[in-house]
């Protein structure tokens, strides 16, 4: 019998129907070689921020974030954090990750290795500007008002890391640095070739 | 009976209310969605723009009623004051939703 092509319906990989969601999360954290403590504070702050700055940057996981007191933040993550706590801690999942979601963490990683503060403070600016939409500006002001506990130094540098990890340069964009940075290339060219190098 | 008025305000009589402060419900609502990870006063502070003398005061009111705990934790090398909410502000904080969105008509 034929298949009749226009009843036919999406399916979704095998592994998705009878895997957990929080499987997935977990093979996020074993690539990160994230050693996961539920009794300590700064883990549970690392593993919302991963996973928030994981779903801006595409990756569906499944825990939507929203905006709460403690910045973007997940409350399905903190249920399954704490009933599949073994399974996060001894990091036991049945997940994989494609090359993509590889390559993902590897740059998640690189950029912000697991340092809290700069999760935090990325994670936020990056749910500013690419959730509510705010401007660049607006969405500092938004980090700062919210996390006036850290320093301009600490601030800055999670937002750099936020904007290095979330966006990805335009045409437009590479085209105005190369027009600000050409000038200082071609000076250097010039006195190089004054120089007879 | 959707529009008797009468009745939903008198079912107000199991609800606790001392609960029934802006600051108090702006604290269980932040702290009941955040469950068993809790938050800390720093971020409290911050996030709901609550100075420190009613902030603490308030605190401390739905602690000894039992809705809150609280208890010191390290972060960054930093001990800050970490609260959480307990089963009992749950089920209070469940109770007063349930309750307004009766009153609000909003269907809950």
């Amino acid at each position: 019998m034929e298949e009749d092509e226009g009843l036919a319906v999406p399916v979704p990989p095998l592994w998705s129907m009878t895997m957990e969601k929080y499987e997935k999360v977990i093979a996020f954290f074993k690539e990160l070689g994230f050693q996961f403590d539920i009794s300590q504070f700064d883990d549970r702050l690392i593993a919302q921020k991963l996973v928030c700055l994981l779903e801006l940057k595409g990756v569906d996981l499944g825990y939507s974030c929203s905006l709460y007191v403690r910045g973007p933040y997940s409350p399905d993550l903190t249920q399954d954090l704490y009933a599949f706590t073994r399974e996060f801690e001894s990091l036991e999942t049945g997940s994989r990750l494609t090359p993509h979601e590889k390559e993902t963490a590897g740059e998640l990683g690189r950029i912000f290795g697991l340092k809290p503060v700069s999760l935090e403070v990325g994670a936020t600016y990056g749910y500013y500007t690419l959730r509510q939409k705010s401007d660049p500006l607006e969405a500092v002001r938004q980090v700062k008002r919210l996390k006036p506990f850290y320093s301009e130094a600490q601030i800055a540098l999670g937002v750099s890391k936020a904007k290095q990890f979330l966006f990805t340069p335009t045409e437009k964009d590479l085209d105005a640095l190369k027009e600000e940075t050409g000038i200082w290339q071609r000076a250097s060219l010039s006195s190089r070739e004054h120089r007879g190098e | 009976m959707q529009n008797d008025i009468l009745s939903i305000l008198n079912e107000s009589e199991g609800l606790n209310a001392k609960v029934f402060s802006l600051v108090r419900f702006k604290l269980l609502a932040s702290l009941a969605a955040l469950g068993q990870d809790g938050a800390t006063y720093r971020e409290l502070k911050a996030a709901l723009d609550i100075n420190d003398g009613v902030l603490f005061a308030n605190l401390n009111v739905l602690k000894d009623m039992g809705y809150l705990t609280s208890g010191k934790i390290t972060s960054e090398g930093k001990e800050l004051e970490l609260y959480t909410i307990t089963p009992e502000g749950q089920d209070e904080w469940k109770r007063m939703r349930a309750w307004l969105c009766r009153f609000l008509h909003c269907g809950a």
